[in-house]
């Protein structure tokens, strides 16, 4: 027995030593970045994640992109912004993409490029549903016949936000996935009707075979991209590889456009699910960037940071907010006043101070406070007050019994106020949340279980309007306001979850998407702001602060509070002063 | 014999078959839609018009075959007066059932829900990586329960008893969680990576590729071999003490051989038959035991596929993963049947 | 049995009958903290001792602020609640099957074809119309079965072909049924069934239940097929003892023995999943306190021994106990 205890040991010993030598002295250090899931496919017509869409820019470009210190859209594939025309209710947008724009094989990235990818998002049968919905605005591209790189999107609506949305998806090679031009017949109109493409053009279905058998999303290697790096591996679920192209078309306009810089010459993204695992990789240094960092590891490791001087600790304002949501179409949480009540039993200090490490901020709704032109000061977030809440719960007809709340309804047996507050499930901020409000509403009387529920089957019960309460993250942004998915009485059943609506606050809405003077927007927003304060659908408890953590070697994050909250490809490494 | 084994494997198969349709059809019914991956409004979208989302949402369940009726009659609303009682309908082959048994019956297990790659690949893929931590783990666990069955000391032997029973009552995820916190924890002892497979660099030589390789393996092979071995070592325990206790041994002994010598030469002989069953639960025990390693460690593998699966129910996934499993499984009973009555003549059915 | 032995079942004996004082009696016990309690100025708070003028947590707190004594008081409860039902369904079910298989084999339950038929179509009757219609006529229902039932089987038995008994293999049939639950690793069942059925109070007893039944009717199984072939039970034929009676007052006593046995153990494996359903979260709804998922908290603050080192004690301490009462009739 002690014979094979030494054999263990020996084996152990060997392994140690060997996994030292085994690191070549290489080159540049690669730049190591955790993510908490796989992305699951690389194609750029799904991209269901976020994991999927930073990989995904890595690969394919599109027109614009964020300049994440600015946060703002600059030009990418396109030479300049585009320029816009009205015409009735459409809106054309021209753009000309640059002179030195290439796919990989050296081919120029031309207008029809980008007249093939429409047609790809729109094709039936292709993992594209939902750019398909997103991008249904654009209804045609017309070429320029004098210039194969200039053309121009014809747009339905007039909203000023369909400029920056026209340019935000990723260009495919057309020269590559159709040699010859079989998608060229076919209109896009045709396409964005389902059944009609298949019926009238034959060659849409074997180009949706072929499409389909590259297996895009895993192998995206197999398709020539214009963007500066190409996948070198992918272990599923552990590991992907990317490296810069040795020469790629941007490399010469780095110092004119910042926006096509891309410094690390190695990337590497190690999915790590488990955040605790995760929190050790970063201390071992087996990764150097640990984006988002929960912020109770985050406070415990900055505040032991003097023994930790190879970290860098960053935070960001973000544009992601932790809401409450009520069924405004339950009978219990018809009332306002009612859900006004229950907005009054977080104790949304405490809770930022308990989960946030007092990093978060509060609002009084749905526009960050750090927008000072749209934000309405006037307005006070709802306090923690339980007395309030019951004088509330009294004026919408509830009456305190031994038992619990009760209200009278003609005709029918005395209501019960029980509520379900339902989330997603593993989160422990929601938990957290959850448990505070439980514990406050149990003391004034009103019972209240939990429902942690995994995340796909949670959209479909919110979709569907099968709970009382709700617990989740919505993300905001600082380019558009537009609050029709998520509070129009037509997305009731869609996004609209909580199934508010009411006549005003659909006009409020529609004007805001419309509205191109900003005076007058920041009216309409302020407005809006109070009248969701009142009516309470949903209650802002408060904006996130990304958190994250870098080696202390990584030089221009550009920390921002866009998602992801870096730029990966602007990193840079200090020169390693440790060795 | 071969008629035997045929005979338990034609009793099984319908029911296996009736077991696997039954989850099937629960799965697909009760959790009303399955998944439609990425259709969260979770963004205030730059542009999403709301009146596509439906459309949207159709569109998706007619590409996974979602829009059909779940089997061959199902119980209908009728359009007309939706208030009315539902009645059965008869949908032909058109339906979800009809096509899934049609796709098993070629050997298709459909496409995963999360990342639409064929199951079958997810599972091999996953495969590849849990095989070498379980029959590694299978492996070191009998040497050592059979090193600490019969090589032990009899004085240590009660000692070692009791730290055994003790272990074998630990859940896997304590001591998985302990291994990690302490010996992989910058705080007490960082000796061994936290996490993942390592990254084998291509130009290292073999025996540095298998360096990393164990490296990375050891944490999560000693959790499965700490929480397996004791078991299998009380097992063997208890067979060599039963066997001791019989005649022969006794006659053995008083013909003057030493206890170890009965012990290594005799008993262990008969001993070996009822750890035969057990070695062959062990592997199927330890796929089990990667679900809860492969999370703590953050390991690719069967175990987190079915786990992940399970908790976004990826239902083609989770099914051929149990089907996968179960099979797996059987092959080892039968083997052990058959390994039995190769080894104690006794036990052949009468032909 | 020896002095230390006798000690030790003692001890175990104590210490089970003293959890279920507490699971009785934690509602009325003077706790210092209710479950429901969130004290979010005390978040991960190692244990620190009460003071007169203002109580502490004495066994530290969690990362939502809660009680960890009481977290734990509570726990075990809810563990009594789950893996005793549970282990009590498992054990009825396993007993009942696997001493009838065992009892009558493949062939010793004979029944008459008609009465077979009958129960067929009594079954797809209330399968195709109870969804239906059960809602406006349901008295008239729970009448109509039964007497459709028998009325059917009585005029199929009629016909001379339908009339001859048939055996029913009972033994082929439950061993089916274990080859195929046993061959699935237990922790993958229940992930599977937990991802059909979500998982509450019940449920999660049912899951388990179903999960773990399979030991017990092997193991009573093979006993009854041991003992029905003892010469006391000709006997006992022989004078005309009618086959239930005999299974159930002359076969099951002696054949429950190994069942004595495993049943502690199966409380004890049901602890064990239970704690590790909720370290994965697919376990009870996180209001409910259970010692899994106070030890699964540990995972967001890996510093907090406290939240380890008492649910693992109260975990150990519980399953040894149990297996010590489990090796008692042995020894």
């Amino acid at each position: 027995m002690i014979r094979l205890f030494t054999s263990l040991f020996l084996l152990v010993v060997f392994a140690e030593a060997s996994s030292c030598s085994s690191s070549p002295a290489s080159r540049e250090l690669p730049l190591r970045v955790r993510w908490i899931r796989d992305p699951e496919t690389l194609d750029p017509l799904t991209q269901p994640n976020e994991n999927a869409r930073q990989g995904v820019n890595l690969l394919y470009q599109s027109l614009l992109t964020v300049d994440y210190e600015q946060q703002r859209f600059v030009p990418l594939l396109a030479e300049s912004m585009p320029s816009v025309r009205h015409q009735g209710a459409r809106t054309l947008i021209t753009y000309r993409l640059r002179d030195s724009a290439r796919w990989d094989d050296g081919q120029p990235v031309l207008a029809r490029d980008v007249e093939f990818t429409l047609k790809v998002m729109n094709c039936p049968d292709l993992p594209n549903e939902e750019v398909r919905a997103q991008f249904g605005f654009i209804t045609a591209l017309q070429p320029d016949p004098l210039d194969s790189r200039r053309f121009t999107l014809v747009c339905e609506g007039a909203a000023p936000e369909l400029v920056l949305a026209s340019g935000d998806f990723p260009i495919l090679p057309a020269h590559y996935l159709d040699p010859q031009n079989k998608l060229g017949a076919v209109p896009l109109a045709a396409l964005q009707q389902d059944s009609l493409a298949l019926r009238h053009y034959p060659d849409v279905a074997p180009f949706v075979q072929r499409y389909k058998a590259a297996q895009i999303g895993q192998h995206p290697d197999a398709l020539p991209g214009s963007g500066p790096y190409r996948l070198a591996s992918w272990k599923t679920g552990q590991q992907l590889e990317f490296r810069r192209k040795p020469r790629w078309w941007g490399q010469a306009l780095q110092q004119t456009a910042p926006q096509l810089q891309a410094r690390p010459e190695q990337i590497e993204f190690h999915v790590i699910p488990d955040d605790a695992t995760a929190l050790l990789a970063m201390r071992r240094a087996d990764v150097d960037l640990y984006p988002r960092m929960p912020a109770r590891e985050f406070g415990r490791l900055q505040a032991d940071s003097a023994r930790h001087p190879e970290l860098s600790f960053y935070t960001a304002p973000s544009y992601d907010m932790t809401v409450a949501g009520f069924n405004t179409r339950s009978s219990l949480l018809a009332h306002r006043l009612t859900r006004q009540a229950i907005s009054h039993l977080f104790d949304v200090p405490q809770l930022i101070q308990a989960t946030q490490q007092g990093h978060a901020y509060r609002s009084v709704g749905l526009i960050n406070p750090e927008n000072k032109a749209f934000y309405n000061d006037s307005l006070r977030p709802f306090a923690f007050d339980p007395t309030e809440a019951s004088r509330l719960l009294v004026r919408a007809g509830w009456q305190r019994t031994a038992t619990g709340w009760e209200r009278q309804r003609p005709g029918q047996s005395p209501q019960r106020l029980a509520l379900r507050l339902s989330y997603r499930a593993g989160e422990p901020t929601y938990e957290a949340i959850g448990l505070q409000l439980r514990a406050a509403a149990a003391q004034l009387g009103i019972p209240i279980t939990l429902h942690p529920t995994e995340s796909s089957v949670l959209s479909g019960r919110l979709r569907a309007g099968e709970y009382d309460l709700y617990l989740r993250s919505m993300t905001g942004n600082p380019f558009v306001y537009n609050f029709a998915p998520i509070l129009h009485t037509e997305s009731i059943g869609s996004g609209n979850f909580t199934r508010f609506g009411t006549p005003d606050s659909d006009r409020l809405i529609k004007s805001i998407t419309t509205e191109q003077n900003p005076q007058r927007k920041a009216r309409l927003l302020r407005r809006l702001q109070a009248l969701l304060q009142a009516e309470c659908p949903l209650t802002v408890l408060y904006f996130n602060r990304y958190q994250i953590v870098a080696a202390s070697r990584l030089a221009n994050l550009q920390i921002s509070g866009l998602p992801p909250g870096y730029n990966v490809m602007a990193i840079t490494s200090r020169p390693d002063d440790s060795h | 014999m071969g008629i035997y084994l045929w005979r338990r494997v034609v009793v099984l198969v319908p029911t296996a078959w009736l077991v696997l349709s039954l989850i099937f059809l629960l799965s697909r019914g009760l959790g009303a839609a399955p998944p439609l991956p990425s259709l969260e409004a979770d963004a205030i979208g730059l542009t999403d018009p709301t009146s596509q989302r439906r459309a949207t949402e159709q569109r998706m369940r007619h590409r996974y075959g979602l829009d059909a009726p779940l089997f061959y009659i199902t119980l209908e609303r009728s359009y007309l007066n939706p208030n009315a009682a539902r009645r059965w309908q008869w949908h032909g082959t058109a339906n979800q059932y009809h096509s899934w048994v049609k796709q098993l019956s070629r050997g298709d297990f459909g496409f995963s829900y999360r990342d639409s790659k064929p199951v079958t690949s997810v599972l091999l893929d996953s495969l590849r990586h849990t095989l070498p931590l379980t029959v590694g783990a299978a492996v070191l666990a009998t040497t050592l329960a059979l090193a600490l069955g019969v090589f032990t000391r009899p004085r240590w032997q009660a000692a070692l008893r009791s730290i055994l029973s003790l272990l074998d009552i630990l859940p896997l995820f304590v001591v998985a969680l302990l291994l990690l916190l302490l010996l992989a924890n910058p705080d007490v002892l960082a000796w061994f990576p936290a996490y993942g497979e390592g990254r084998i660099a291509t130009e290292a030589v073999w025996w540095q590729q298998l360096g990393t390789y164990l490296y990375y393996l050891a944490l999560p092979l000693a959790c499965l071999v700490l929480v397996t071995t004791p078991g299998l070592a009380l097992q063997l325990d208890a067979a060599l003490q039963h066997e001791l206790g019989q005649a022969y041994a006794t006659t053995a002994r008083a013909k003057g051989l030493s206890t170890s010598r009965v012990q290594q030469k005799h008993a262990l002989r008969n001993a070996w038959l009822p750890f035969l069953t057990v070695l062959a639960e062990l592997l199927p025990a330890l796929v089990a035991g990667t679900v809860v390693v492969e999370t703590v460690f953050a390991r690719p593998g069967m175990g987190r596929a079915l786990a992940e699966a399970a908790a976004a129910r990826d239902f083609p996934v989770l099914l051929a993963g149990v089907l996968l499993l179960a099979t797996i499984r059987l092959a080892a009973y039968i083997l052990t049947d058959w390994l039995y009555q190769l080894a104690d003549p006794r036990l052949r059915p009468a032909s | 049995m020896t002095r230390a032995r006798r000690w030790g079942a003692g001890l175990a004996l104590t210490w089970l009958l003293l959890l279920l004082a507490v699971a009785l009696t934690v509602p009325y016990l003077p706790l210092a903290f209710s479950p429901d309690t969130v004290d979010l100025t005390n978040i991960a708070m190692p244990p620190q001792v009460s003071q007169f003028s203002h109580p502490g947590h004495l066994l530290g707190t969690d990362p939502y602020g809660r009680d960890v004594l009481t977290a734990l008081l509570y726990g075990t409860r809810t563990a009594l609640l789950v893996s005793l039902p549970a282990a009590l369904l498992a054990a009825l079910a396993g007993i009942s099957s696997g001493s009838s298989a065992g009892f009558w084999g493949n062939s010793g339950l004979r029944v008459k074809t008609g009465w077979l038929v009958a129960a067929g179509a009594a079954v797809l009757f209330t399968l195709a119309a109870l969804p239906c219609y059960w809602g406006s006529y349901r008295m008239l229902y729970l009448l109509a079965i039964p007497t459709g039932f028998f009325m059917v089987g009585g005029i199929l038995l009629q016909v001379k072909r339908l009339s001859a008994p048939v055996p029913i293999p009972l033994d082929s049939l439950l061993q089916a049924c274990i080859t195929l639950v046993s061959s699935i690793p237990r922790l993958v069942l229940v992930l599977a069934l937990a991802a059909v059925v979500e998982p509450s109070l019940p449920t999660l007893v049912l899951v388990l239940a179903l999960s773990s039944w399979v030991g017990t009717a092997r193991l009573v199984r093979a006993e009854v097929a041991r003992v029905r072939q003892l010469p006391y039970l000709e006997a006992a034929r022989a004078a005309g003892i009618p086959e239930l009676r005999l299974l159930v007052r002359h076969v099951l006593p002696n054949a429950l023995r190994p069942v004595k046995t495993s049943f502690p153990l199966s409380i004890a494996g049901l602890i064990g999943l239970e704690t590790t359903l909720s370290f994965l979260g697919v376990g009870l709804p996180p209001e409910v306190p259970s010692w899994g998922r106070t030890l699964a908290l540990v995972r967001l603050t890996p510093t907090a021994w406290w939240l380890v080192v008492f649910p693992v004690l109260l975990i150990l301490l519980t399953t040894l106990a149990l297996q010590q009462l489990a090796s008692r009739p042995r020894g």
